[in-house]
């Protein structure tokens, strides 16, 4: 598919000028604030505020103080635990939406979306409730007998697992369900009448049919996770130190301008290096390119 | 349906009903008299009284919508069109665009927010919405350009080609073959880039102007002083508004078929 | 498609009728730029301002003093009329040339400021600043969920306050405490002091549940902690609710930090902002102000105005003065780094 088979090479002249907005809006508007921030990596911190255009290496030599490379350990054990559930419940839900019928596709969809369109913050609120001892589901717990006791829930490890999972679920949804959409379900019951067990039928049809918007969804909950702290910050009691808090207060508390940098550097290169690594391991051939 | 049994429905209910938890409480706790979420002090519409006295955030409430409707227009546009065209041709640095329109969402925010302010002072662009509509768009483009990708992989091409021989233009079958096709992945990241528009404050509270402060950047400032039930209520308000609207819009979509008949794309 | 344009177009309305009824409109007597943290004034005072002086007031917000400062500096001094932001980064936007000069005698109400919140570091000769609140470092704490009597920073090592304490994320604020402990300064540049106030950190980090900025106080009265350390209107609040809290001026010193407010150079509307200042200097107005935000009253002739609940939390006992008290300064930045680092290690031994 992406090459357009047979079609002369010259033909392309109108389609190119598909690709015109995203080529300037990338030129325009990307490459600068990137390069800008590349550059200031190499740069070294004004006593109190700011930076002196020296360049040093420091920056990233900082990055191999043991304490910082646990955080990025940290970080990527999160993600990837954050992202391994929003697989296991988001893959089922995206896959089950498409075989709605046309409206309760709609409605699901914007079921799903409306949450989403209030604050953040707000929301995590909520789950603060929830959580809290005497909350929501302390209540709950000591109601039905099961406990007796506050689980002492909130600022622990579980919950900060919780509100990355309910803040990244959508993405994983609306990628797979994107991808389940145009799916024949056919050929999964053509695959079964032809005596595939379920479980070979998924695996064979299903799983590779919706492949490209499992991926697609896998990035999407696993690079934003690396950076998400604020979850951390609310749900977790800060206890939690995770890349995106380094990066806060190394700007924030420590003016350190160009350790940032280097750090989201790093972070970057590292988000690259682990995605290209899963398409290779994937072995899909269909996406090209990075992402 | 061809659904054998009701269990898959089962399950998308019980995980949109625990989606919905936290804004119930969100909601409840908005009538709550105390200023402090860990007192229940009795009903009260208090707050409510407070928001309506609150123009200021109205006015952040107007912005952030404005911002969210355009950068998740431009965004949809700008993403689809690519993605169509890198599924069709292959231009030179075309694997380096892709990964630079990418990167945005692997840069933390706090700092993306701060090299767009560099940017933009450097190259003269004024604070505002402006600047708002284009750093939000860079962060909303790699939603809509990789949902569209996932499903334009390895979608039957046989469909554009007939159309193409039956004589229509390339500009018709996109709009007639390949737009409705792709159209659930183009909602899809429209949704999502919406979503993530109006709940952005880092990004925004670097490049904003002097009259546009959005909401999010408003109910962050508070925790200085602390966040409000205030906040509750408008979130409580939003969400009514966002129901109602989606109601408005199920009427509107049911009138007989005024505006682009034969068009209904999500439909199929 | 046609229900998704629907949904698009009815949003549209929505928001031109909201823009419409709440768009920016200038006052009759122009406009006063106002950047501050949500929450710092309640409304009748920012409608009484304009309706005595026909100058409205555009409030506009920053989550952190750092953004204002790049802000600020991104728009060259200008864009703002009246910035209200913690000491520290005052004394660094002087430094960049991002503050103009005042002229006192623009301001009818200049009288009234505590002097005890005056001449300090960031503008040591009262050019550039007014006051406007101040924040006290204090330990507030539930006698009833906690077995020992707090005197000091030092009493919360105590390790029966084991998963029981909080505290607020201001860096500077926790690893000064373990300073104070250590008998040392809050502002050392000392870098092996820093880190010695980090080792001492590190076995705190078993009694702490929870390190937050953001409404700390709900945890204390909802059980989730017995003891922490909060932000000044975060005590108040706090006590405000349950009056059984106990608060403690910590023995072994206190700290405190001033928010101030200056006028940026090129200030597009100067005028305004003396106005706004002198204004909010009225020891009524004051008072309202100061009730509202939770912060000690840095007007001497307010004071008499807030009323009794209020009282005892916004002004200082009697037995403390300023020779009792240091403010949090500036430090160098291999200082600021050790502190970054050391505090980064404490949040992951807190885990």
């Amino acid at each position: 598919m992406a090459k357009p088979a047979g079609k002369k090479r010259n033909k392309y002249g109108g389609e190119a000028l598909t690709l015109v907005p995203l080529y300037l809006f990338t030129l325009l508007f990307l490459v600068g604030p990137l390069v800008y921030m590349v550059v200031l990596s190499f740069l070294t911190q004004a006593d109190t505020w700011g930076v002196v255009p020296e360049f040093t290496l420091e920056n990233y030599a900082a990055i191999g103080e043991p304490v910082y490379l646990e955080t990025f350990w940290e970080s990527l054990k999160l993600a990837v635990i954050t992202t391994v559930l929003v697989i296991g419940l988001g893959y089922p839900f995206g896959y089950f939406m498409a075989k709605l019928g046309p409206k309760w596709k709609r409605r699901t969809m914007l079921l799903l979306m409306i949450p989403f369109w209030t604050s953040s913050l707000i929301r995590l609120y909520g789950w603060i409730i929830i959580f809290r001892a005497g909350g929501v589901f302390d209540t709950l717990l000591t109601s039905l007998h099961i406990t007796s006791e506050s689980l002492k829930l909130l600022y622990t490890y579980p919950a900060v697992v919780v509100g990355m999972v309910y803040a990244l679920l959508p993405f994983m949804i609306f990628a797979v369900y994107s991808s389940a959409e145009k799916m024949d379900f056919s050929l999964v019951e053509a695959a079964r009448d032809l005596g595939a067990s379920p479980f070979r039928a998924f695996l064979t049809v299903t799983l590779k049919l919706t492949l490209p918007g499992l991926l697609s969804g896998v990035v999407l909950t696993f690079v934003p996770s690396m950076g998400l702290f604020f979850i951390a910050d609310i749900l977790g009691g800060n206890k939690v130190v995770l890349v995106g808090n380094l990066i806060q207060s190394a700007l924030m508390k420590a003016h350190d301008w160009p350790f940032a940098a280097a750090l989201s550097v790093v972070l970057m290169l590292m988000t690259t290096l682990l995605i290209w690594l899963y398409r290779k391991v994937s072995g899909v051939k269909d996406l090209e390119g990075i992402v | 349906m061809k659904n054998r049994t009701k269990l898959p429905n089962v399950y998308l209910g019980i995980l949109l009903a625990l989606m919905y938890v936290p804004i119930l409480l969100v909601i409840i706790y908005s009538f709550n008299e105390s200023k402090l979420s860990s007192v229940w002090g009795g009903f009260s519409l208090r707050w409510y009284e407070e928001l309506f006295r609150d123009r200021a955030l109205f006015a952040s409430l107007a912005n952030s919508l404005v911002l969210a409707v355009l950068s998740s227009l431009s965004a949809g546009v700008i993403g689809t069109l690519g993605a169509y065209g890198m599924s069709k041709v292959h231009l030179p640095l075309q694997g380096a665009v892709e990964y630079i329109s990418t990167l945005p969402m692997m840069i933390p925010e706090i700092i993306l927010g701060m090299v767009f302010m560099a940017f933009f002072s450097l190259v003269g662009i004024p604070f505002g919405m402006g600047a708002l509509v284009i750093a939000h768009t860079a962060f909303c483009i790699p939603y809509v350009f990789m949902l569209v990708k996932a499903r334009l992989v390895g979608m039957d091409p046989a469909l554009a080609e007939a159309a193409q021989d039956l004589g229509a233009s390339k500009v018709r079958v996109f709009f007639d073959v390949t737009l409705p096709l792709v159209a659930p992945a183009i909602a899809s990241g429209m949704l999502l880039a919406f979503a993530m528009s109006m709940d952005d404050v880092i990004i925004s509270v670097f490049v904003t102007g002097v009259n546009t402060t959005t909401l999010p950047v408003r109910i962050y400032s508070q925790l200085k002083t602390g966040v409000t039930p205030e906040i509750n209520a408008l979130c409580t308000l939003l969400f009514a508004a966002t129901l109602l609207l989606c109601g408005l819009a199920a009427l509107l979509g049911r009138a007989p078929k005024k505006q682009d008949a034969g068009k209904d794309v999500t439909d199929r | 498609m046609k229900k998704f344009a629907a949904a698009v177009l009815a949003a549209l309305l929505l928001v031109s009728t909201l823009a419409g009824c709440s768009g920016a409109s200038g006052g009759e007597n122009g406009e006063l730029v106002l950047y501050t943290w949500e929450g710092m004034f309640p409304q009748e005072v920012l409608d009484g301002f304009t309706e005595e002086t026909g100058i409205a007031v555009n409030y506009t917000n920053f989550d952190t003093d750092e953004t204002m400062l790049a802000r600020l500096e991104a728009a060259k001094g200008g864009d703002y009329d009246l910035v209200i932001a913690d000491d520290y980064i005052i004394e660094t936007a002087i430094a960049a040339g991002l503050v103009q000069e005042l002229d006192t005698s623009k301001l009818e109400n200049y009288g009234s400021i505590n002097p005890v919140y005056q001449g300090q570091f960031y503008d040591p000769e009262n050019k550039y600043t007014v006051p406007y609140g101040a924040g006290v470092q204090t330990i507030v704490y539930n006698p009833e969920a906690v077995d020992v009597e707090i005197q000091g920073y030092a009493d919360l090592w105590d390790a029966s306050l084991e998963d029981n304490l909080g505290v607020i994320g201001s860096f500077r604020v926790i690893n000064g405490m373990a300073l104070k402990v250590l008998g040392e300064s809050y502002n050392t540049e000392d870098v092996a002091t820093i880190e010695a106030a980090g080792d001492k950190l590190l076995e705190l980090a078993p009694n702490i549940r929870l390190i937050k900025d953001s409404n700390t106080q709900d945890d204390l009265l909802s059980g989730e902690v017995g003891a922490a350390v909060l932000y000044t209107s975060q005590a108040t609040q706090a006590k405000m609710a349950n009056p059984d809290l106990e608060v403690v001026f910590p023995e072994e010193g206190i700290g405190f930090g001033v928010m101030a407010q200056f006028i940026p150079a090129n200030a597009p509307n100067a005028d305004a902002a003396y106005a706004f200042m002198d204004y909010i200097l009225r020891p009524e107005v004051s008072a309202q102000c100061f009730e509202y935000i939770g912060y000690y009253c840095t007007n001497l002739d307010a004071e008499e105005y807030i009323s009794e609940e209020y009282r005892d939390f916004l002004t200082l006992p009697e037995d403390i003065d300023a020779s009792s008290m240091e403010m949090i300064e500036n430090v160098s930045a291999e200082a600021l780094e050790a502190h970054n680092r050391v505090w980064t290690e404490f949040q992951a031994a807190c885990e």
